[in-house]
C-alpha cells in the first residue's frame, strides 16, 4: 500500500482519530485503497473496523485526520458518489423495491430518468427484476439482500464501502457477491470492505487491512504481509496417530491442531528434518509440508489478546 | 436534495391505501354530517291548500303572520273541498281552509299552523262583523290593525355569530385531528428509518438536517392539501344542503384554519421528530409523545370551549401561546373577539417559536438518530454531533 500521492486514484484515509467518550475507537487510522483494487478490512469485533468506514462515507466525525479521494478532502458533494452499505442493513420495508433504489439513486444526484434506468438495470443485474414493485418486506432475506446490494450500487458509485457484506449469505449469494465486487474493482473502482471471514478475504483481496484497536497493525499485499513473517511453519500429519503426538515434540509450537497432527511452529535452529524423523517414529507419515502462513495465522500472530 | 425527500414522504404516503381508506372516510363522515344536520335544522315550511275567494284573504294573514316567526308557508289554490281533502289525506298539504268555513286537518295537525290559521279567520271574521255592524273600513282598520307585542329576548339571538360558532367548532375540530395525526406521522416516520436501519444508508448521502426538512414539509404539504380538501367537500356540501347563511364568512375561517395549520405543524412536527428519533421501537414511540399528546389534547378542549366563550381569559391567554394558539385563534378571529394586535402578536409568537426550535430539534434528531435504544435527551446535547 503506498503513501497518498496527491492525484492517485485511491480513496485514502488519513491519520483518523476518534473517541467515544473516553473510549479510543480510532487512533491514527491511515491506510488507502487503489482504483481496482479489492481490499479486506479485517480485525477483531470492537477494532474500529465500522467506525472508520463511518467516517469515510461521513456518516460519523471523525475528531482529527481526513479522508481523500483523488487526492483532494472528501466533501458532501463528493461522497454522492460513494456507495455504502451499512453492517445493519436496511431498506424501508413498506417501499417498493424500484421505487426505492430510485430514490436513493436521486438522492446520490441522479436525474429521475438516469435513476429510473439504473435501478431497472440493477434489479436486472442481480436477479430479482420480477420483484421490482413488490414492497421490501415482503422479499426473502437473500433477495432482501441483493436489494440491499443494489442499494449500494444504484448511482454507479467511484468508490465502494461495505461492512460485513459476506455475513449471513448463503455459498451461492457469496459467489454472486464476490463476482459482483471483482466486477466492481475490475472497472476501476476502489473497493473495501470488512469480514470475519479470513478465509474469503484470502480467496478475494489481494491487499488486506488489519486493526485492532483503533490502530492499524498490518497492511499491503497479503503475499507480502506473508513474505514478512518471520515464522517457518509445517504441516505434519500421521496416519491414525491423533492430535496428541506433537504435544510430545521438542522445539515447536503448535498453532493449529488438524485430526492426525496439526501446523507447528518452528522454533529458532529446529530443523525441519527434526519434526520429519519424529513423525516417522510416530507412524505411517501421511502429509509432512512446509506452509505459508494463512491470513488467520497472520492475524493471530498480529492481533494477540 | 431535501425536495427529494419530501417528495418521496409526500407520494409515499398519497399511495398507501390506508391513507386513502381513512380520507375517503373521513369525507363521508363529515358530508354525512353536514347533510343530516341540515336536515334537522331546516326551517320549518308548511303547505297550505285553500279553497273558494273567501279564503284567500285568511291565506294571505297567514303567510304574513308565519314569516315573522320565520316559518314557510306555501298556499296551494285548489278548486273545491273534495280536492282539499284528497291532498290533506295524501300528505300534500298540512292544513286546508275551505270557503273561509272549515279547516281541515289530519289525525294529528300541525299546532303552529292551525293556531296561525284560526287567528287569521277569527280577524277576518271580527273584521267583516265590525263592518256590518256599521263601522266605517277606517274604524276598523284602527280596532284591528295592532302593532304586536314587542319581543325582549334577554339574549338577543345573533344568527351570523351562531353560524360562526360552529364553522369555528368543526374548524377546531378538523385542526385537531389534522395536528395530530400528521405530527404522528413524523414520529412514527422517524422511527421507521431508525427501526429498519435504512437511516445509516441515507445518512451516506443526505445530511440530518436535510432528512428532517424534508420529511417535514412532505408530510405538512400532504396535511395541508388534505386539510384543504376536507374544507372544500365541507363548505360544497353545506352550500348545495343550504346550511350556511354567510358562505363568506365560512370560507375566511377555512383559510384562518389553513393558516393556523401550518404555523401549528411546523411547531409540533419539530416536536413529534425528536420524539421519535429518541426511540428505536415504534412501540416505545407512546411514552415519548405523551407530553406532546396532553399539550394538544389540552389545547384542543380550550379550542373547543373557546367556541362559545372566545373572551374568555383562558382562551385570550391560549391564543398567544405557540402550542395552543394554532386550536384557539382561528376561533377568536371568526367570533370577531380578537384584537388586531393580538392576531399579529400570536402569529409572530409562534412562527418565532417555531423558528427557535427547529434548531435544536434538529440537533437532538442528527444527534440520535445513530444512537439505538431509549436516547436521553440531556445527554445527546451534551455530547457532539455524530
Amino acid at each position: 500500500m503506498s503513501d497518498p500521492v496527491a492525484g492517485a486514484r485511491a480513496l485514502d484515509l488519513v491519520g483518523l482519530d476518534r473517541r467515544f467518550g473516553d473510549v479510543v475507537a480510532l487512533d491514527g487510522v491511515t491506510f488507502s485503497v487503489e482504483a481496482g483494487q479489492m481490499v479486506g478490512f479485517v480485525g477483531p469485533n470492537g477494532a474500529g473496523k465500522t467506525t472508520a468506514m463511518r467516517i469515510a462515507l461521513g456518516v460519523l466525525r471523525q475528531d482529527a485526520g481526513e479522508v481523500r479521494w483523488l487526492g483532494r478532502p472528501v466533501d458532501a458533494e463528493t461522497r454522492r458518489r460513494f456507495g455504502y452499505m451499512p453492517e445493519e442493513r436496511g431498506l424501508y420495508p413498506k417501499m417498493r423495491v424500484l421505487d426505492q433504489l430510485v430514490y436513493l439513486a436521486r438522492l446520490h444526484g441522479l436525474s429521475r430518468g438516469d435513476a429510473r434506468a439504473q435501478a431497472a438495470a440493477m434489479v436486472e443485474e442481480l436477479g430479482v427484476a420480477d420483484r421490482g414493485h413488490d414492497r421490501a418486506e415482503s422479499l426473502s432475506l437473500g433477495n432482501q439482500q441483493r436489494v440491499q446490494l443494489a442499494a449500494a450500487l444504484v448511482h454507479r458509485p467511484e468508490v465502494l464501502v461495505l461492512d460485513e457484506p459476506f455475513s449471513g449469505l448463503d455459498p451461492v449469494g457469496v459467489d454472486v457477491l464476490s463476482a459482483m465486487l471483482r466486477g466492481q474493482a475490475d472497472a476501476g473502482v476502489p473497493v473495501v470492505f470488512s469480514s470475519h471471514q479470513l478465509d474469503l478475504v484470502e480467496r478475494l483481496c489481494e491487499s488486506v487491512v488489519m486493526i485492532d484497536r483503533g490502530r492499524v497493525v498490518a497492511s499491503g499485499r497479503i503475499d507480502d504481509l506473508r513474505a514478512a513473517d518471520p515464522r517457518r511453519l509445517v504441516r505434519v500429519e500421521v496416519s491414525g496417530a491423533g492430535d496428541r503426538w506433537l504435544e510430545h515434540v521438542t522445539g515447536v509450537r503448535i498453532t493449529e491442531p488438524l485430526p492426525d497432527g496439526g501446523i507447528v511452529e518452528l522454533a529458532d535452529g529446529v530443523l525441519q528434518s527434526h519434526v520429519l524423523d519424529e513423525a516417522r517414529g510416530v507412524g505411517s507419515v501421511r502429509h509432512f509440508s512446509v506452509v505459508q502462513p494463512s491470513l488467520s495465522e497472520i492475524f493471530r500472530r498480529l492481533v494477540t489478546r | 436534495m431535501w425536495p427529494i425527500v419530501a417528495r418521496r414522504e409526500f407520494v409515499e404516503r398519497v399511495r398507501d391505501r390506508g391513507f386513502q381508506v381513512s380520507t375517503a372516510i373521513t369525507l363521508l363522515l363529515l358530508t354525512g354530517i353536514v347533510v343530516i344536520s341540515a336536515l334537522f335544522n331546516r326551517p320549518t315550511t308548511f303547505d297550505l291548500a285553500v279553497v273558494g275567494e273567501a279564503s284567500e284573504p285568511i291565506a294571505r294573514d297567514v303567510v304574513a303572520a308565519a314569516k315573522a316567526l320565520a316559518i314557510g308557508v306555501d298556499v296551494h289554490e285548489l278548486a273545491d273541498a273534495a280536492r282539499a281533502r284528497r291532498a290533506v289525506d295524501a300528505g300534500d298539504a298540512d292544513a286546508a281552509i275551505v270557503d273561509a268555513q272549515r279547516i281541515v286537518v289530519r289525525a294529528s295537525p300541525p299546532a303552529q299552523l292551525v293556531g296561525l290559521i284560526q287567528a287569521a279567520s277569527l280577524r277576518d271574521r271580527s273584521e267583516r262583523a265590525l263592518v256590518s255592524s256599521g263601522l266605517s273600513e277606517q274604524q276598523v282598520d284602527r280596532a284591528l290593525l295592532q302593532a304586536p307585542l314587542p319581543i325582549e329576548a334577554l339574549e338577543p339571538v345573533d344568527a351570523r355569530r351562531r353560524e360562526a360558532a360552529s364553522v369555528a367548532f368543526v374548524g377546531v375540530l378538523v385542526l385537531y385531528g389534522q395536528l395530530f395525526a400528521y405530527g404522528y406521522w413524523v414520529a412514527s416516520g422517524v422511527v421507521e428509518e431508525k427501526s429498519s436501519r435504512v437511516v445509516e444508508v441515507l445518512l451516506a448521502t443526505v445530511r440530518p438536517s436535510h432528512l428532517l426538512r424534508g420529511k417535514v414539509f412532505g408530510i405538512g404539504l400532504l396535511g395541508l392539501a388534505q386539510l384543504l380538501l376536507i374544507g372544500v367537500v365541507g363548505f360544497v356540501t353545506a352550500q348545495a344542503v343550504g346550511t350556511l347563511q354567510f358562505p363568506s364568512e365560512a370560507i375566511a375561517t377555512l383559510g384562518l384554519v389553513l393558516v393556523w395549520f401550518v404555523l401549528g405543524f411546523f411547531f409540533y412536527a419539530s416536536l413529534f421528530a425528536v420524539a421519535g428519533s429518541i426511540v428505536t421501537r415504534q412501540e416505545d414511540l407512546q411514552t415519548t409523545m405523551t407530553p406532546l399528546t396532553i399539550l394538544i389534547v389540552a389545547s384542543f378542549f380550550i379550542g373547543i370551549s373557546a367556541t362559545s366563550s372566545p373572551d374568555s381569559t383562558l382562551a385570550v391567554l391560549a391564543s398567544l401561546l405557540p402550542f395552543s394558539s394554532p386550536l384557539v385563534m382561528p376561533t377568536r378571529i371568526a367570533l370577531g373577539d380578537a384584537t388586531w394586535w393580538e392576531i399579529v402578536a400570536s402569529i409572530v409568537i409562534s412562527a418565532g417559536a417555531t423558528a427557535a426550535l427547529i434548531p435544536l430539534a434538529t440537533k437532538i434528531y442528527s444527534r440520535a438518530l445513530l444512537r439505538s435504544g431509549r436516547v436521553r435527551i440531556r445527554q445527546v446535547l451534551r455530547g457532539r454531533e455524530a
